[in-house]
C-alpha cells in the first residue's frame, strides 16, 4: 500500500520548486529564440564569415552535453580574473544566471537549426512574388519569409521546448533547488528515492502535457490556411455543384 | 520618350555555358499588348524575368516609367531602384505564387499597404473592387489553398493590379491550369487589354494571343526572330521557323 501521506508531502515540497523551473524555462526559451532567429539568418547569409560564426556556435553547443556547458560556465568562467573583474560578474557568480546562460545558448543553437529548416522550406515562388512587389530585406523577412518559416518550424520547436523543460533538471547540479534539486534533497533526508522520483516525474509529465496542448492550440490558431474552408463557403460550393 | 512606357535594350543573359538571351530589344507604348511566343527554351520566360530583375541580365538596359537600369561590366544594380521599378511592373506567375498564410484580401493589400505605404482602408476598398472585377469578391476571406487554380490566378492578377503598375507581365498565366479553368483567366486578361493596359504576355495560347495583342514577338534561341502585328506573325510569318512553330501549335 503506497504511503499517500508521504507522497502528498513530497508533492507539496516539490511544487515549491516550480516557480524557479518556470523562470529557467521561460527566460531561456525567450532569450534562446531571440538568439536563434539571427543565428539562423547568419547560417543562410551569403557572407561567408557570418556563416562560419553561426555554424561554429551551433556546432559547439549542439555537439557538447548541456551538463558540460553548465559546468564550464559556472565553474569555468570564474577562473578568469577578467571575468571576475567585469561588470557581468554579479550575474555570472550566481548559479541562477549561469544556468539561464547555459540553457539559452543551448536552445539558441537547436532553435537556430529548426528555424533555418523552416526558412529553407518557404516555397521560392512566394519569395519571388514578394520581390516583384518591391519587397526586400527586412520587410520581406518580416512580412513573408518569417511568418511562413516559423509556422513550418512550430512542431519541431514544440519538441525543443519540451526538451528544455526536462533540461532544467540539470540546473540542480549547480545547487539550484528547482524540482529535481528539491527531489534530491528529500531523498537524502528520507532515502525514499523511488517514491520521490515518481512524483517528480509525474510533475514533469503534467507540465509537458499542458505545454504540448498549448503548442497544438497555437499551431491550430496560426494555420487557418491548413484547415477546411469556412463552412458557409463550402455549403455554397456544394450547392453550386448540385445546380 | 513620352509615350514609351517601357523599353529594354540589348538584353543578354547567360546561365553557365548557355546563352539564353542574345541581345533582345523591345519597346512598348502605352496600351500595347505584346504577346511573346516561342518554343520552350527560346528564352521567353527568362526575358520576362530579366525585365523585373528576378534574373539579373549580364548586359543591357531597362527603362520603366522614368527608371533606367543599365547593366554590364559587372555593374551591380541599386537595390532601392530595383524595388522601386518592380512596384511599377505587376507580375503574374505561371504557378500563381499567392502567399499561403494570408487570405485573398490580405494577399491583395499586402504590397500597397506595406511597400507603397498607402492608407489601409483605401487599399481594402480598392482591393474589394479589384476582386469584384476578377469575379472572386466572395472569396476575400478564404485562404489560397481553398481556391481552384483559376480562382487563385485571378486573385494573383488582382494582387498585381493593386500596386497600380504601369506595365503588367504575365508569365504563361494559364499553363498550370486545368483546361476547363483556362477560359476564366483569359477572360480577365482580355478585359484588361480592352481597358488599354500595357501588357507583356508570355503564352502558349496562340489563338488568344492573336485576339488580344497589338503586337506579337516570336523568340527563337534567344533572339527576336519575328516581330509585328499578330495577324502577320501568327498567320503569315516571314521566318520559316516561326511558320513551323505556328503550324505545330495553332
Amino acid at each position: 500500500m503506497p504511503d499517500f501521506a508521504f507522497l502528498w508531502q513530497t508533492l507539496e515540497k516539490l511544487v515549491a520548486g516550480l516557480p524557479l523551473l518556470f523562470q529557467l524555462v521561460s527566460i531561456s526559451l525567450a532569450a534562446g529564440f531571440v538568439l536563434a532567429v539571427p543565428v539562423a539568418l547568419m547560417r543562410l547569409s551569403p557572407v561567408p564569415p557570418l556563416r562560419w560564426i553561426a555554424s561554429s556556435y551551433v556546432f559547439l553547443f549542439r555537439g557538447t552535453p548541456l551538463l558540460v556547458q553548465i559546468f564550464l560556465i559556472y565553474y569555468g568562467l570564474s577562473q578568469f580574473v577578467e571575468i571576475r573583474g567585469s561588470a557581468l560578474w554579479p550575474f555570472l557568480r550566481q548559479p541562477y544566471w549561469c544556468a539561464i546562460l547555459a540553457l539559452t545558448l543551448n536552445t539558441g543553437a537547436y532553435g537556430a537549426e529548426i528555424i533555418r529548416g523552416g526558412i529553407q522550406s518557404v516555397p521560392w515562388g512566394q519569395v519571388e512574388a514578394a520581390r516583384v512587389c518591391g519587397m526586400s530585406g527586412l520587410l520581406l523577412l518580416r512580412r513573408i519569409i518569417l511568418p511562413i518559416a516559423l509556422r513550418q518550424a512550430l512542431p519541431a520547436y514544440s519538441s525543443e521546448m519540451i526538451l528544455m523543460v526536462k533540461a532544467t533538471s540539470l540546473a540542480s547540479t549547480i545547487t539550484l533547488l528547482e524540482l529535481t534539486g528539491i527531489a534530491h534533497k528529500i531523498i537524502s533526508e528520507t532515502y525514499r528515492a523511488i517514491e520521490v522520483f515518481v512524483v517528480a516525474g509525474a510533475i514533469y509529465l503534467l507540465i509537458n502535457f499542458l505545454l504540448t496542448r498549448a503548442m497544438l492550440a497555437l499551431e491550430y490558431w496560426l494555420s487557418p490556411h491548413l484547415r477546411d474552408a469556412p463552412a458557409a463557403a463550402r455549403a455554397q460550393e456544394s450547392a453550386a455543384l448540385v445546380h | 520618350m513620352t509615350d514609351t512606357t517601357f523599353e529594354v535594350r540589348d538584353i543578354h543573359k547567360r546561365f553557365g555555358a548557355l546563352e539564353v538571351l542574345k541581345g533582345i530589344s523591345l519597346k512598348a507604348r502605352d496600351g500595347d499588348v505584346i504577346s511573346i511566343i516561342g518554343a520552350s527554351g527560346s528564352g521567353k520566360s527568362t526575358l520576362l524575368r530579366c525585365i523585373n530583375m528576378l534574373e539579373v541580365p549580364d548586359r543591357g538596359e531597362i527603362r520603366v516609367a522614368g527608371e533606367v537600369i543599365r547593366l554590364g561590366d559587372g555593374a551591380k544594380p541599386d537595390r532601392r531602384q530595383v524595388d522601386r521599378m518592380r512596384t511599377r511592373l505587376g507580375m503574374v506567375f505561371q504557378s500563381f505564387n499567392l502567399w499561403t498564410h494570408l487570405t485573398i484580401l490580405e494577399n491583395v493589400i499586402e504590397a500597397p499597404v506595406h511597400v507603397q505605404k498607402r492608407p489601409r482602408q483605401e487599399c481594402v476598398d480598392e482591393a474589394v473592387k479589384l476582386l469584384e472585377k476578377v469575379g472572386i469578391a466572395d472569396k476575400r476571406d478564404h485562404y489560397p489553398v481553398h481556391l481552384s487554380g483559376g480562382q487563385q490566378q485571378r486573385a494573383a492578377i488582382a494582387r498585381a493590379l493593386a500596386m497600380r503598375p504601369q506595365v503588367l507581365l504575365f508569365d504563361e498565366p494559364t499553363s498550370a491550369l486545368d483546361p476547363e479553368l483556362v477560359g476564366e483567366v483569359l477572360r480577365v486578361i482580355r478585359q484588361l487589354a480592352q481597358e488599354g493596359r500595357t501588357m507583356l504576355i508570355v503564352t502558349h495560347e496562340l489563338r488568344f494571343a492573336r485576339e488580344v495583342s497589338t503586337r506579337t514577338i516570336f523568340l527563337h534561341e534567344g533572339r527576336v526572330e519575328e516581330d509585328g502585328p499578330p495577324d502577320q506573325v501568327l498567320v503569315t510569318p516571314k521566318s520559316e521557323r516561326c511558320g513551323q512553330f505556328i503550324a505545330a501549335h495553332y
